[in-house]
């Protein structure tokens, strides 16, 4: 029936076939921006800031150059690591690989640019904000590259390594987040900075395991041991379950002793809900990739909870 | 946060450019020179940071402090320009432990000297706190004119190797060096100017500034001008690669007369140690040197210890063509002498003995009286005499290609066989058609020839036989077609003759086509064996015509 509408009208009326040329265009114009988004893992330059303003908003700090400086630390590493790892993920995620491939030069000199233009304006923090700032470079660096090895070291990349690999990865991003506006507004470590530390920490721990749970095939045969690889999907997500719950405590607890106010509790609590949901997906969906870019937004969810309940 | 301003913005940017630019060498690992600019970078971001950190600085020790740390980064960086240089240029055999350990020792003294500066004056004999919060000196001690030079030095040094790439044939090399090139001036004339006073700065060393621009050259540097991807480095390596490896052995002396390289063959030859031999005079390591021409061949053999070798003398010109030295390349040519001797017993052999013992059979065959058994002894020791002839044809044709190759006229040499063969075998027509040529060739080729002819006249068992014989001239080239009416080449033999060896069950009848086959060779042409029409076989000889014998004409076309 629709079809016959649509061959009543488009001849006759040409604002029809322009509107429908437009919405076709508008719609791969949207699909190549999500894939770029997406594959060049520009979207966490939002998430990244989103967390730093949520650290802000958490301790009250001043607005700061803090998030743009971790947005783009962390374009320049998950781009970097892209580009470094385009081999390997042709296996495992073809079409990002082949986006990568396509642009490899672009993202390359890119995020190059990116953590040169985050250094230079950590510069402007000082020098605890310049060394936070190289903090997760440093990290890539010995977490996904053999420059160990490159020097004589008997040491294997952390990437390689059981629970360490998520270990290194939650440890830089949960510095990068708290200490990076610390070090701009030159305040101290408080109680809550704390919490937020350890909600980060074991949050990123989580989101980093999940999107292994598609990997691990891949990780298998190039050696990297992660917990889905190691122990198994369905063991996994008990072990994300765990760790979710554990954090729910962790949060009550800190609310309890006066350590976080009820709005970034409730908000964050309400954030961990939705990550357990998430969990309960892991290895139950082929939507790898939607399940882990949802897990990185359930960041833009605990702030706007937050801010919502801060404002009523 | 500190307060922004115009010089904190330009340092800026050189900090971020500089940040970026060694990320992208980083990545570049381990092609060649890849570390040391990571280095280079690393250390003119460092000394921007520390300027940034010096201006904002609270108090006069702070800024004290981030003028000392600023040194860790300005004595990175020449002498990571100068390992940048060796290593991208192809030299890296320079860059060891001990030699980055050697270079790194002013730095390090310059480091230790300026964090321990309250204790003395070496390092700054006065330096002054501006209206700006920069900390400069206004008068440096002695030291601080060490670092200096050094600094100069490192980076003349470092720029040498890189000339080399802006006369470079490939416009890829020409943009890397003169983008590296322009990277270095642009600090070094900054700081040039600072030291001199000449560029008003505001008591700024605005050297950092300058390297912002090194840092968008050298980004340039590897992109557009696809630094790591198109690398200079194995040229210098590959060519000593190839005059270390060569079998031949070659030894270069100046123009005294001494020896300043050898390769590995070259000091085995010569029973001597590359490290003595450097430096020698080349009459106390080479033998018998004083024999040696000024350029070209040795005319003989020059023994040594372990062979007999052919001495190449090439003369070595430089730019203006004056001669600055020699290359000697020594040839073994012992195996080769070897074979000759054997060839010449082989000859010998073939000449008297065979010849002799024949005749003999021939001798006592005759006392024995007459009969078919008689005449069958006969036939034998004929075969036994001609194949001992057709293996002195060989010897022949391979002493042939020995020495220069002699020239004489095709239609003489044509000539000659066909006489031999029209004696030998009357009863055989002989056709050639068209007139004789004074083209020369290589006079081996009677033998080649005669053979020919004498096959194509021996192999035929019909009535009438013919041979037909033609042979033209042109474009540098003679060619010969020997055609017969008999029954053609046995396609078993002609593949043997193909394949160029025998095996002991993959073998030919004789000699004859062997005969003609290395003659042609030697001469330099080529033999096509073909059908020929209405029966028979043609044989196709084409060699070159010797070019100081005369203008070549051509034959009229046979029948063939």
């Amino acid at each position: 029936m629709s079809s016959k509408t649509r061959e009543l009208f488009a001849p006759a009326n040409g604002t029809v076939r322009w509107y429908h040329s437009l919405v076709a265009a508008l719609t791969r114009a949207g699909d190549r921006a999500t894939d770029a988004l997406l594959y060049s893992s520009a979207y966490l330059v939002v998430i990244a800031m989103v967390e730093v303003a949520t650290v802000m908003f958490a301790l009250g700090l001043p607005p700061s150059p803090a998030p743009l400086v971790v947005g783009l630390v962390a374009f320049a590493v998950y781009a970097g690591d892209r580009v470094a790892d385009v081999d390997t993920d042709a296996a495992t995620d073809p079409a990002q690989a082949a986006f990568v491939r396509r642009h490899e030069t672009a993202l390359s000199v890119l995020s190059a640019a990116a953590y040169g233009l985050a250094i230079a304006i950590a510069v402007f923090g000082g020098p605890d904000a310049l060394a936070i700032t190289l903090f997760p470079g440093a990290m890539w660096v010995l977490y996904a590259t053999d420059s160990l090895g490159e020097v004589g070291a008997r040491v294997r990349r952390l990437k390689d390594v059981l629970v360490v690999n998520s270990v290194v990865v939650a440890g830089a991003w949960a510095v990068a987040l708290l200490f990076v506006p610390l070090a701009f507004a030159d305040a101290p470590v408080t109680a809550t900075g704390a919490v937020v530390f350890g909600y980060f920490f074991l949050d990123t721990f989580v989101n980093t395991e999940i999107p292994n749970v598609a990997d691990v095939e891949g990780d298998r045969e190039i050696g990297v041991r992660t917990l889905p690889v190691v122990f198994g999907v369905r063991r996994t997500r008990h072990v994300l379950y765990g760790l979710d719950l554990a954090l729910v405590a962790f949060l009550v607890v800190a609310y309890v002793r006066g350590a976080l106010s009820f709005a970034l509790a409730a908000a964050a609590v309400a954030g961990l809900g939705y990550a357990l949901v998430l969990a309960a997906l892991v290895g139950r969906t082929d939507r790898d990739r939607l399940l882990g870019v949802a897990g990185e937004a359930k960041h833009l969810l605990v702030l706007g909870l937050a801010v919502a309940f801060v404002t009523l | 946060m500190a307060h922004v301003t115009p010089l904190t913005l330009v340092l800026a940017a050189s900090i971020a450019i500089g940040a970026a630019a060694a990320i992208l060498a980083w990545r570049a690992r381990p092609e060649p020179g890849a570390v040391p600019l990571v280095g280079l970078l690393a250390g003119q971001s460092w000394w921007s940071t520390c300027l940034i950190f010096q201006l904002r600085a609270p108090d006069a020790a702070g800024k004290l402090l981030w003028t000392e740390l600023a040194w860790f980064g300005v004595v990175a960086i020449p002498v990571s320009w100068l390992l940048f240089a060796l290593e991208y240029t192809g030299r890296d055999r320079y860059v060891t432990p001990r030699t980055v350990a050697a270079l790194a020792v002013v730095p390090a003294a310059t480091v230790a000297l300026a964090l321990s500066g309250q204790y003395h004056d070496l390092l700054y004999a006065e330096t002054v706190t501006g209206s700006g919060g920069v900390v400069s000196v206004e008068q440096g001690g002695p030291w601080y004119w060490v670092v200096a030079g050094y600094t100069y030095l490192l980076g003349v040094l470092g720029m040498v190797p890189l000339v080399g790439l802006i006369t470079s044939d490939a416009v890829a090399f020409r943009g890397q060096g003169a983008a590296l090139l322009a990277g270095l001036f642009a600090p070094w004339l900054t700081n040039a100017g600072y030291l001199a006073g000449v560029v008003p700065t505001l008591g700024v060393d605005p050297t950092p500034v300058g390297f912002a621009v090194s840092g968008v050259l050298f980004l340039g540097a590897l992109t557009r001008f696809r630094l790591f991807g198109v690398s200079p480095a194995p040229n210098t390596r590959a060519r000593q690669l190839v005059f270390d490896r060569m079998q031949e052995g070659a030894v270069v002396v100046d123009s005294n007369d001494y020896v300043v390289d050898l390769n590995e063959s070259g000091a085995s030859l010569l029973e001597t140690d590359p490290v003595d031999a450097l430096g020698r005079a080349a009459t106390d390591v080479v033998p018998e040197y004083d024999r040696l021409p000024d350029d070209g061949a040795l005319d003989g053999h020059l023994d040594l210890a372990d062979g007999a070798y052919d001495v190449t003398v090439t003369r070595i010109d430089n730019a203006r063509g004056n001669p600055i030295g020699r290359v000697l390349t020594f040839h073994d040519v012992s195996e080769l002498l070897r074979q000759q001797q054997r060839l010449t017993v082989l000859n010998r052999v073939l000449r008297h003995n065979v010849r002799t013992e024949t005749n003999l059979i021939h001798g006592y065959a005759d006392r024995l009286g007459d009969g078919p058994d008689v005449e069958r002894v006969k036939a034998r020791a004929a075969r036994i005499e001609e194949l001992g002839e057709k293996g002195r044809d060989a010897i022949a044709t391979f002493e042939a290609g020995r020495g220069a190759v002699d020239g004489a006229p095709l239609a003489d040499l044509i000539d000659e066989a066909l006489a031999t063969v029209r004696e030998a075998h009357p009863q055989v027509a002989v056709d050639v058609e068209g007139a004789a040529t004074d083209a020369h060739v290589a006079t081996h080729l009677d033998i080649v020839l005669e053979n020919l002819v004498e096959n194509a006249a021996e192999h035929n068992a019909g009535e009438q036989r013919h041979v037909w014989v033609d042979a033209s001239v042109g474009d540098g080239r003679a060619t010969v077609t020997v055609a017969d009416d008999g029954p053609g080449i046995d396609q078993y033999e002609l593949g043997v003759l193909r394949g160029g060896t025998e095996t002991p069950l993959e073998h030919g009848s004789g000699l004859g086509l062997w005969v003609v086959r290395w003659g042609v060779e030697v001469a330099g042409g080529e033999v096509r064996f073909a059908e020929r029409t209405g029966g028979g076989t043609a044989v196709t000889v084409e060699v070159p015509v010797l070019e100081d014998e005369g203008p070549a004409t051509e034959r009229d076309a046979g029948p063939a």
